[in-house]
């Protein structure tokens, strides 16, 4: 049987963990589908930054790691000023003309380069995945050649899943490869997917052994912490966990710490600013360490697609606490028996104060998490459903 | 077509047996009133997109709202952020402020009035919906019942 080509397409590369779930996800899943010995090649911008998206990087062919990466400009001549006021329209969920809808992807991040290269080589590939879905890059990938095209959508309930461009692309392409089965569920319930057009991969996490004293000592902290990592802004829930953790340590007078690792700003209330810790951008291992060793992860988003912060806390062996409106977490935190859900502060609350005072509940959720993670998204399990996926969209393009 | 192959591990009920106790142990609480307390109704300013589609979460929030209600105009701490004489311009600007709050009573007693109408009004309205909904769930339950049972034949 001939090694099949597969090209992946993402707006940008990964690299150094400053980037976004999606990207790391389209990265370690080419790379990995790559050691497996299929043919790869990888298609992204020369962008690096995800607000200005200017070309950094040369143009060009280039071998990184395991990989062939091919990296193309992104267009210079889009009207970034419309983009962003018919964006803002759509993210409120308000409707908008085909025509605006038109130009928000005309003007979305886009390569003429990389589609132009893409349709014309795209008979010499098996497959083209291409994701997250929400670029007028990804879009146009799709459009080169649909029926071979699987989507990597990392879904969210937002405003611009609701349009009807994305509704077309949903409903034009060979497959969708969801991270979570809440995800797919949302994808059939807005486009009226059939459940044969999707497939459940997700991505791999090495496990990883981490030293939980060594953050806390590192950084000089004595008490307890309840730790987030991520992108620290409203849409990932961060100002609802500042004032909940203020509330917290008036009402129960425990002495817990907040550890925030990760980048944006941030305005906690002025009495939770002396155990506030912004550990900013923080390397791989301090990571890790900061994980095993925190108390409790809290993650106060209500959308996700995979919540990789959260399996990599299960890895640390550290619980999590999430919003049990945020389908992906709770259904995570369900199957896995690694965390704890609130849906207002009361159980929230109750359920910190259960975390910090039971050590036994602690070690039992964080330990069935990690039981969890290692099970299901250890490569060898990626790898095989990312195989059984392509074989049965194989078998429906017959 | 078969879910994918995500499986439920065995310590799965230890979470949901947890959540449990948790909401047995907020529902105890809730009743004694430990959540009535305007400092909760401040916290969940972020929370609110939960009223779109929790009914429990709109009730909650109401009586938090209730505690909340009435203004507090003395909540704030007089601070200065200016190193340089720091302690005398707090004294000035505290000296100030008594001088100062006796205008601000009028303004602050008319809008504890339009809070406190504002919720009652809100409050109202729940319950009249509430009573409205259950009424026609009532209904509707009856209309079930009557259409689900078997015809009799006519004699």
């Amino acid at each position: 049987m001939p090694t099949p080509r597969i090209a992946f397409v993402c707006p940008r590369l990964a690299e150094g963990g400053v980037v976004g779930g999606a990207e790391t996800l389209l990265r370690a899943l080419a790379e990995r589908v790559a050691a497996a010995g299929r043919e790869v090649a990888f298609l992204t911008t020369c962008a690096r930054d995800h607000v200005s998206w200017r070309n950094e990087r040369p143009a060009g062919r280039q071998r990184i790691g395991g990989l062939e990466v091919l990296f193309f400009p992104v267009d210079e001549d889009r009207d970034t000023e419309r983009f962003l006021r018919i964006q803002a329209v759509i993210s409120r969920r308000c409707p908008v003309s085909d025509a605006d809808e038109e130009a928000w992807l005309r003007n979305s991040v886009n390569s003429r380069a990389l589609t132009d290269w893409l349709r014309e080589r795209a008979a010499g590939f098996d497959w083209i995945v291409a994701g997250p879905y929400l670029f007028g890059l990804v879009q146009a990938a799709a459009q080169a050649a649909p029926d071979r095209t699987l989507l990597v959508p990392c879904l969210h309930d937002e405003g611009f899943a609701y349009t009807r461009a994305m509704r077309a692309l949903f409903r034009s392409v060979a497959g969708c490869l969801f991270n979570t089965g809440p995800e797919r569920r949302l994808a059939e319930r807005l486009y009226g997917l059939p459940p044969e057009s999707g497939a459940v991969v997700g991505l791999g996490l090495e496990p990883f052994e981490a030293d939980p004293a060594a953050f806390a000592r590192a950084r000089g902290l004595a008490a307890p912490y309840v730790l987030y990592a991520g992108r620290r802004e409203e849409g990932k829930g961060t100002p609802l966990l500042l004032d909940y953790l203020a509330l917290f340590r008036q009402r129960t007078g425990e002495d817990v710490k907040l550890v925030l690792a990760g980048s944006g700003e941030v305005h906690p209330p002025a009495a939770l600013k002396p155990h506030l810790l912004d550990a900013g951008f923080l390397p791989e291992a301090e990571k890790q360490a900061a994980m095993a060793g925190a108390a409790v992860f809290c993650h106060p988003s209500v959308n996700e697609s995979l919540g990789i912060v959260v399996l990599e806390s299960w890895l640390a062996g550290t619980p999590v606490l999430v919003r049990a409106r945020c389908a992906v977490h709770l259904d995570q935190c369900r199957r896995s028996s690694g965390g704890l859900w609130f849906s207002a502060y009361p159980e929230f609350e109750e359920g910190l104060l259960s975390l910090l005072r039971r050590p036994d509940l602690r070690r039992a959720l964080g330990d069935a998490g990690r039981a969890y993670v290692r099970r299901e998204y250890a490569w060898p399990a990626v790898l095989g459903r990312f195989e059984d996926a392509l074989s049965r969209f194989s078998g429906r393009r017959r | 077509m078969t879910e994918p192959s995500f499986q439920i591990g065995a310590d799965a009920a230890l979470a949901e047996q947890a959540m449990a106790e948790i909401r047995a142990a907020v529902a105890r609480k809730q009743a004694l009133g430990a959540y009535r307390d305007a400092r909760i109704a401040r916290a969940e300013q972020s929370n609110l997109a939960q009223l779109q589609d929790d009914e429990a979460f709109l009730r909650y929030y109401l009586e938090c709202l209730r505690q909340a209600v009435f203004v507090d105009i003395n909540d704030f701490e007089i601070r200065e952020r200016r190193r340089l004489g720091s302690g005398l311009l707090v004294l000035a600007k505290r000296a100030l402020w008594k001088i100062l709050k006796f205008y601000t009573y009028r303004l602050w007693s008319q809008q504890n009035q339009v809070n406190g109408l504002l919720v009652t009004a809100l409050e109202g309205l729940e319950n009249r919906t509430r009573r409205r909904l259950d009424d026609l769930e009532k209904r509707l339950a009856e209309l079930e019942r009557e259409t689900a049972a078997p015809c009799r034949p006519r004699e």
